[in-house]
């Protein structure tokens, strides 16, 4: 049973401060300092934890955030890391997935049925398509671990920016010295380190080892390199981009230069019930009992294949904590050496020996341990087993690279059959490895091998004063990993992936079926793809692999290395969320007027402008009327617009658009469509003419930036001489629309407006209300009206005269909904509404704005081929006889059963008193004309008409002065 | 306990046979090549063997049977495509689809869960609505619907999306549905095995050699095989293998990226898809979130993973539903889109006589794995182009008869 | 996040960018066929390797062109827009060399 001891001094938990929590609801206390797993382990709770198959109870196995077996619900968060996890006073702590508590878990029937739930069994069965959505919904309640509570509040947490010479990861001997060695050089140097104080993972070492080592800490302390506890470098991008996670914040790192020392991960032995309460690693062990004072049990057993275990064994000692016996699977001539002290301090060690089954007591955690002489992987001679009692047992048989980062950044490994561990064999630039991650196991090694990193990092991060580093890496004597520490047994549960309770028979099931690839291996079984992603069970379960095809763990691959290295929260990733949207000058004014609001591209624009007594559909119907009776004013500033200056502007316009320009007189405006290179519509505006040199054009909301970008290009290779300006910011548009428009202007601005000085399509620049301004008389709306463009800053001062000009001629702001209705009375087209991804101009009924004569413009030669094609749809105007029933956009037209087109825009014009709309149509039906059907709601057919367009005012006599003028 | 586990517990030896039989050698000719072994290139061996006939055919794999985009994607199943010859094709793709656990005698965990594509415009709802009219008309269930619905079938979701993107409404598509990737390039894998057909995985392809305009035989990292059918499914690889006949399609290659939570407890029933928001997000039997967004902004021959796709996915995530700012995000991977200009793919026959193509499948590939099945193997076996195939012909571009898809791809592209 | 060097501003995070696609060079409008133009508008070398692609500084609205590994992400040099039309070393002339 785990306990705490008497105070030490080199102890991380405050004992003066206690705190109190709650687990499975009961109380329990720790100290400051104590990690959750920590707490519970010193309180002697006997179990943590069901697992995830076969809910068995289980405990610490790694302390080191390298299992699942102590994940815990905690205060509403689900998955938190008890290992690592600090406690804090009040916390109220509950296990995963289980049903009815901790202690009466009713899942955990399962761990009887394991004989008849097989690896795959979920693919053999419940698959009937009758049963499967109720097997699905039990699946789905048993799997899963945490709970989300669906009313949390959402977490911000702000990112921050790193920049530093050399980043190194890992604060152990070998990171320590890295940082050094690098800081040295000159390098600015970030360290960081997963635990919550330098020293590396707590790796046993000889006291004078110890000794060097806090040297190195008090060093870089002194030092100015910045360093990080309790941060994960969880994952390596391009460019040495390095994720940087602690529990607030997330740090994006961009380094010129990485130092991986993130050490190695200590694996378990696999025998029968290695899963029990009580069986945990060594450095687990080593761990709980330095920083949190909390000894492994009475009488622990240690299960060794390396020289570290016999270091701990002493440390053990003499901290008080019985020894019952040290079975080592190596024989006497290679360990015999290393066991020396713990055999003359009185400690039984059993040579060539292997764990065969460990044994539960009456509380479930494990009480004895049964071992047996070792024969051959996997094999012992089951009749010369021996029972030794403990309450505790300690597996020290070896470690795996913690190469994750060092695969993501792009470096290769190979498998060192000395170290029987994978190495590094080949690093990208600006990456270097050190320490046990590069196969150096020897203290002094291990700090000579990271001044050499830290070093040539430096080096590569261009600081020039890299001093050569001193001392050699020795080569590794001691092998610190055994090659094969699983043992089969008839009965099972020796278990290899903790997380996903995958036994050895699991692997060499799947292997059998022909998943006897890493990959397929992994994808099938699920081993390594639990929480702990592989960390405690990718290097045994390439062991069984590799035993199972006669080949060795070099002969296979690994199975890919993804971020992230440790799971991060959400909040972290999604740091603020910043969502910009763009704003026009006017919008205070719009608010102010009632504006309801509706995105349009990243900015928003007023659907409409809400009246108290009006609904949606009378406001939008009373803008309407406004304008074609009396005056209107909507903010079009939305718009793009753009400048080009040069001898050769006019050409350009002549390429990038259908239309030609070259022609356009000075003075005049011009429709310009926009094509892509294929011929498909991408883009329209109005192309103004202020002088030989000089055009203004307009694009639409949502196209402005991509458009400006592509004419640049254009610009670019076609090398004419002219220049563009991005001018969307930079100017306020409106459109003053409406019969009363004219009179209501002409006393605001010093441009003549009269017919013959200002014609329709006219384009004129002067000052209104005392600013600057071009005019433009556009036939958008289909009414007398000017397009006014002014500078952002002078937009409040123009629109507010414009607004109180036009009020006492019945002037309403109008929006966005009633602009769609007054362009569809006159039959005008929204790209990207009314035409789609592939509608070319023919298609669009705007041939009449391409120029097919000019030498060469953007989707010329395409048109040449579509022209020949022939339309596969054409645009037509319909209107419906019958009112009362409305169809909606994008409602289908259909013919004899087939679909033969669909609406494109639709309104109830009270204009015209009829509903209007636009519709794509197959060209036979657009030809003949007259009456069509359109499936409506609820499947009802409905019928309309294909008539000409403009519906409203074909001559366009509208847009032009009356001939009697209105009284003021 | 379904009677069919019973088994395992009375054996004493696991009594399951190897899914793939293991070839050592090639033989030196088969009548058909196939080019990749993921849900494709298995599905299309399977069908010629079983409903062809044909079953001297050899399925090359460089790497390991699914390891490809079949291995990669967010399993999402659905037909509420734009244009008819689209939701035709994938619907008949969802029929085969429910039947298929059946028909392999393998659990894929196929679960209709049902499918919401957001609108947060009224452009976008406009295209809503043009999708769901589309596919009732071919008797495909969907339904343009109203915020009150997304709220009713969605509960926990912000419907503001943290502000700045209010949901209108959405395309709901009752069929929609989510299975176990790797699952079904076995079943396939097995069936096909099971009726003769040669599964050869860790064998490149090296060289397709021609004669006279048309195929004889494949160049191997193993040796030499005479055949004079050769089907390239190999999604992300694809122009590599086109250079080897000299063949040039508008395909483009652009990594697409994912990611998947911790597994948590399930109380996510539904797929959502947000085109605003570009997220696509299911949760699946084991529990975890899988999420995904646009395609990468370049291209690029590498399945190399980004931190800006994870943040702006993460950003994304917690608009829609702000609760889960504590979830973790355990890994994230990414796959080779073949993307083509019109989000269809490229099928069929070629000019190069013999050389078939399955291709183009950029983001939409995985629902199809059936119907590529059914349609491949009837065309490689008379010859002659599957009628659902026919709007995807390679040379459809020539003739500028693209499809009209784009609209129906979910998130921007 | 990745870095790209730009000729104009030097070395920017790879979001500043928009990536413009492949250079590719068109026929004759003029003399060309109708297959010979549908290529060109619709086919793209797809398979990776040394390739000229054109790339855009967002906030400087600044076009280059650059001669980029699209299987290893890296890219070999960079030119100024002009010279797409003033003439493009081939690329494995390209390499190593300065622009």
């Amino acid at each position: 049973m785990m306990h705490r001891l008497d105070a030490h001094p080199d102890e991380w938990i405050d004992r003066k401060a206690e705190i109190s929590f709650q687990f499975e609801g009961r109380e329990y206390r720790g100290f400051g300092g104590d990690t959750i797993s920590s707490a519970l382990a010193a309180a002697g709770v006997p179990y943590l934890a069901r697992s995830f198959k076969y809910h068995r109870p289980r405990h610490i196995l790694s302390f080191a955030n390298h299992d699942s077996n102590t994940l815990f619900q905690v205060d509403g968060v689900p998955n938190v890391r008890g290992d690592v996890t600090l406690l804090r006073e009040g916390m109220r702590v509950s296990a995963l997935n289980t049903f009815g508590g901790l202690t009466a878990d009713k899942a955990r029937i399962l761990d009887r049925l394991g004989r008849w739930l097989p690896v795959g069994f979920y693919y053999k069965a419940f698959h009937s398509k009758r049963w499967f959505p109720r097997w699905e919904r039990l699946f789905r309640r048993l799997t899963g671990l945490g709970t989300v509570s669906l009313d949390a509040e959402r977490q911000t947490s702000p990112k921050r920016y790193g920049f530093c010479d050399v980043l190194v990861v890992g604060g152990g001997p070998s990171g320590l010295s890295a940082a050094l060695q690098a800081a040295a050089a000159g390098a600015k140097v970030t360290l960081v380190e997963e635990s919550f104080r330098l020293g590396g993972s707590g790796a046993a070492l000889p006291e004078a080892e110890l000794g060097e080592m806090r040297g190195l800490v008090e060093a870089v302390n002194r030092s100015s390199i910045e360093v990080c506890c309790a941060t994960v470098a969880a994952a390596c991008y391009a460019d040495h981009w390095v994720a940087l996670v602690d529990e607030k914040r997330m740090t994006k790192m961009r380094a010129k230069a990485v130092v991986l020392a993130p050490g190695v991960i200590e694996q378990p032995a696999v025998f029968r019930n290695n899963d029990l309460p009580g069986v945990m690693l060594a450095s687990a062990a080593r761990r709980l009992l330095l920083r949190h004072r909390v000894a492994p049990g009475r009488r622990v057993v240690m299960v060794a294949a390396n020289w570290e275990a016999y270091l701990a064994c002493t440390e053990l000692k003499a901290q008080g904590v019985d020894i019952a016996a040290i079975v080592d699977l190596r024989s006497a001539e290679t360990a015999g050496h290393e066991a020396s002290a713990c055999a003359a301090a009185g400690i039984e060690v059993l040579f060539g020996h292997a764990p065969y089954e460990a044994v539960a007591g009456a509380s479930g955690a494990v009480a004895a341990l049964d071992v047996a002489p070792l024969q051959g992987p996997g094999a012992v001679d089951v009749a010369q087993r021996r029972r030794l009692a403990c309450d505790a047992v300690l597996m020290s048989v070896g470690w795996a690279a913690a190469a994750n980062l060092l695969l993501q950044a792009g470096g290769s490994v190979r498998f060192s059959r000395e170290l029987q561990q994978f190495v590094p064999s080949g690093l990208p630039a600006g990456v270097f490895a050190a320490g046990r991650l590069n196969g150096v196991y020897d203290f002094r090694s291990r700090v000579a091998d990271g001044a050499r990193a830290g070093s040539a990092a430096a080096m590569h991060a261009g600081c020039r004063a890299a001093a050569a580093p001193a001392g050699a890496v020795a080569a590794q004597a001691r092998r610190p990993s055994h090659p094969f520490p699983i043992v089969d047994h008839p009965s099972a549960k020796n278990f290899v992936d903790f997380d996903e309770d995958l036994q050895v028979k699991d692997l060499e099931d799947a292997a059998q079926e022909g998943f006897d690839s890493s990959e397929l291996l992994k994808r099938y079984s699920t081993v390594g793809m639990g929480p702990s992603q592989g960390k405690h069970s990718n290097m045994a379960a390439l062991r069984i692999l590799a035993r199972y095809l006669d080949l060795e763990p070099g002969d296979l691959g690994l199975t890919t290395s993804r971020p992230m290295y440790h799971p991060v929260p959400l909040k972290l990733l999604a740091g603020r969320s910043f969502n910009a949207e763009r704003r026009t000058p006017l919008d205070a004014d719009h608010e102010s007027l009632g504006a309801v609001w509706m995105p349009a591209g990243n900015w928003r624009r007023p659907e409409y402008y809400a009246v108290p007594g009006e609904s949606r559909a009378q406001s939008i119907e009373a803008e309407v009327r406004a304008v074609r009776e009396g005056v209107g004013l909507i903010d079009v500033g939305t718009l793009g617009k753009i400048e080009i200056y040069g001898p050769q502007a006019a050409l350009f316009l002549d390429r990038a658009y259908a239309g030609k320009f070259s022609s356009l007189k000075a003075g005049m405006t011009r429709y310009g469509l926009m094509l892509d290179e294929s011929g498909v519509v991408i883009d329209d505006g109005v192309v103004a003419r202020l002088g030989p040199e000089t055009f203004y054009f307009t694009t639409t909301t949502g196209g402005s930036a991509t458009v400006f970008r592509e004419l640049l290009r254009l610009n670019a290779l076609w090398g004419l001489e002219c220049a563009l300006v991005n001018v969307t910011g930079h100017r306020a548009a409106f459109n003053f629309a409406g019969p009363s428009s004219r009179e209501a202007l002409q006393p605001l601005t010093d441009v003549d407006l009269g017919e013959e000085a200002f014609p329709f399509l006219g384009v004129r620049c002067g000052r209104l209300a005392g600013a600057p301004c071009r005019l433009m008389r556009v036939g958008f709306v289909g009414e007398l009206g000017y397009e006014i463009h002014v500078a952002a800053g002078d937009a409040v001062t123009v629109w507010r005269a414009l607004h109180a000009a036009g009020l006492p001629r019945g002037l309403r702001p109008f929006g966005v909904e009633a602009q769609r209705v007054l362009r569809l009375e006159k039959g005008h087209l929204i790209v990207g509404q009314d035409t789609d991804g592939l509608t070319d101009p023919f298609e669009a009924n705007a041939a009449w704005a391409v120029n097919m004569q000019k030498p060469f413009f953007v989707g010329q030669r395409s048109l040449k081929i579509l022209q020949a094609r022939g339309p596969r749809q054409v645009l037509v105007g319909i209107e419906l006889p019958d009112s009362s029933r409305r169809p909606r956009e994008s409602h289908l037209l259909i013919d004899r059963g087939a679909i033969a087109g669909r609406i494109t825009s639709v309104a109830h014009s009270r204009t015209l008193d009829k509903v209007i709309g636009l519709a794509m149509l197959s060209p036979e039906l657009a030809r003949a004309g007259g009456a069509i059907e359109i499936r409506g709601d609820h499947g009802d057919m409905i019928a309309a008409r294909i008539v000409p367009t403009p519906f409203y005012d074909p001559s366009n006599a509208r847009q032009r002065i009356p001939a009697r003028v209105a009284a003021p | 306990m379904p009677h069919r586990l019973l088994r395992f517990g009375w054996s004493r030896k696991h009594p399951e046979p190897r899914m793939f039989t293991r070839h050592d050698t090639l033989r030196p000719s088969y009548d058909v090549v196939i080019i990749g072994a993921g849900g494709h290139g298995l599905a299309c061996a399977y069908y010629l063997a079983r409903d062809h006939g044909i079953r001297n055919v050899a399925v090359l794999e460089k790497g390991y049977i699914g390891g490809g985009n079949t291995g990669r994607n967010t399993t999402i199943i659905r037909s509420n495509y734009l244009t008819p010859e689209g939701v035709k094709f994938y619907d008949e793709s969802v029929r085969l689809w429910q039947d298929l656990g059946e028909d392999f005698d393998l659990n894929l965990f196929y679960s209709t869960r049902g499918h919401y594509t957001l609108a947060h415009t009224d452009a976008a709802m406009r295209t809503m609505r043009w999708r769901a009219e589309v596919n009732k008309h071919f008797g495909v269930r969907s339904e343009a619907v109203d915020a009150a619905f997304v709220k009713r079938g969605i509960p926990a979701i912000d419907m503001s999306c943290g502000g700045h993107a209010p949901i209108l409404g959405a395309l709901f598509h009752e069929p929609g549905a989510i299975a176990r990737h790797d699952a079904v390039a076995w079943g396939y894998g097995r069936g096909a095995d099971r009726r003769g057909v040669e599964i050869h995985q860790q064998t490149e392809v090296c060289g397709i050699r021609l004669e006279a305009g048309r195929v004889v035989g494949v160049e191997t990292s193993r040796g030499p095989i005479a055949t004079p059918r050769v089907l390239c499914a190999v999604a992300g690889f694809t122009p590599r293998i086109l250079d080897m006949v000299g063949l040039r399609t508008p395909i483009y290659v652009h990594p697409l990226q994912a990611m998947v939570s911790e597994p948590v407890k399930p109380w996510l029933d539904p797929i959502i898809v947000s085109g605003s928001l570009h997220v696509y997000v299911s949760q699946t039997a084991r529990g975890e979130l899988v999420m995904g967004a646009s395609l990468d902004p370049y291209e690029l021959h590498q399945t190399r993973s980004t931190l800006d796709f994870v943040e702006g996915l993460s950003s994304h995530m917690l608009d829609m539903f702000p609760f889960l700012s504590e979830v973790k995000v355990n890994r994230q991977w990414a796959g080779l889109a073949d993307m083509t200009p019109d989000f269809a793919p490229i099928m069929g026959v070629t000019p190069v006589e013999g050389f078939y193509l399955d291709s183009g499948w950029g983001t939409w590939g995985f629902k199809a794995t059936p119907v590529c099945g059914k349609t491949m193997s009837h065309t490689v076996a008379t010859g002659r182009n599957h009628p659902l195939i026919e709007g995807f012909t390679m040379d459809r571009f020539e003739r500028y008869r693209l499809t009209g898809e784009k609209g129906a791809a979910s998130v921007g592209h | 996040m990745k870095i790209l060097v730009c000729p104009l501003n030097g070395p920017r995070p790879i979001l500043e960018f928009a990536y413009g696609g492949e250079v590719r060079r068109s026929p004759d409008p003029d003399t060309c066929s109708d297959a010979e133009w549908s290529a060109y508008v619709f086919n793209r070398s797809g398979s990776p390797g040394l390739k000229y692609e054109w790339w855009c500084h967002i906030a400087s609205g600044y076009w280059f062109v650059a001669l980029r590994d699209t299987a290893r992400d890296v890219v070999v040099a960079t030119y100024t827009a002009d010279r797409v039309r003033l003439g493009l070393p081939a690329p494995a002339a390209a390499q190593g060399g300065a622009p």
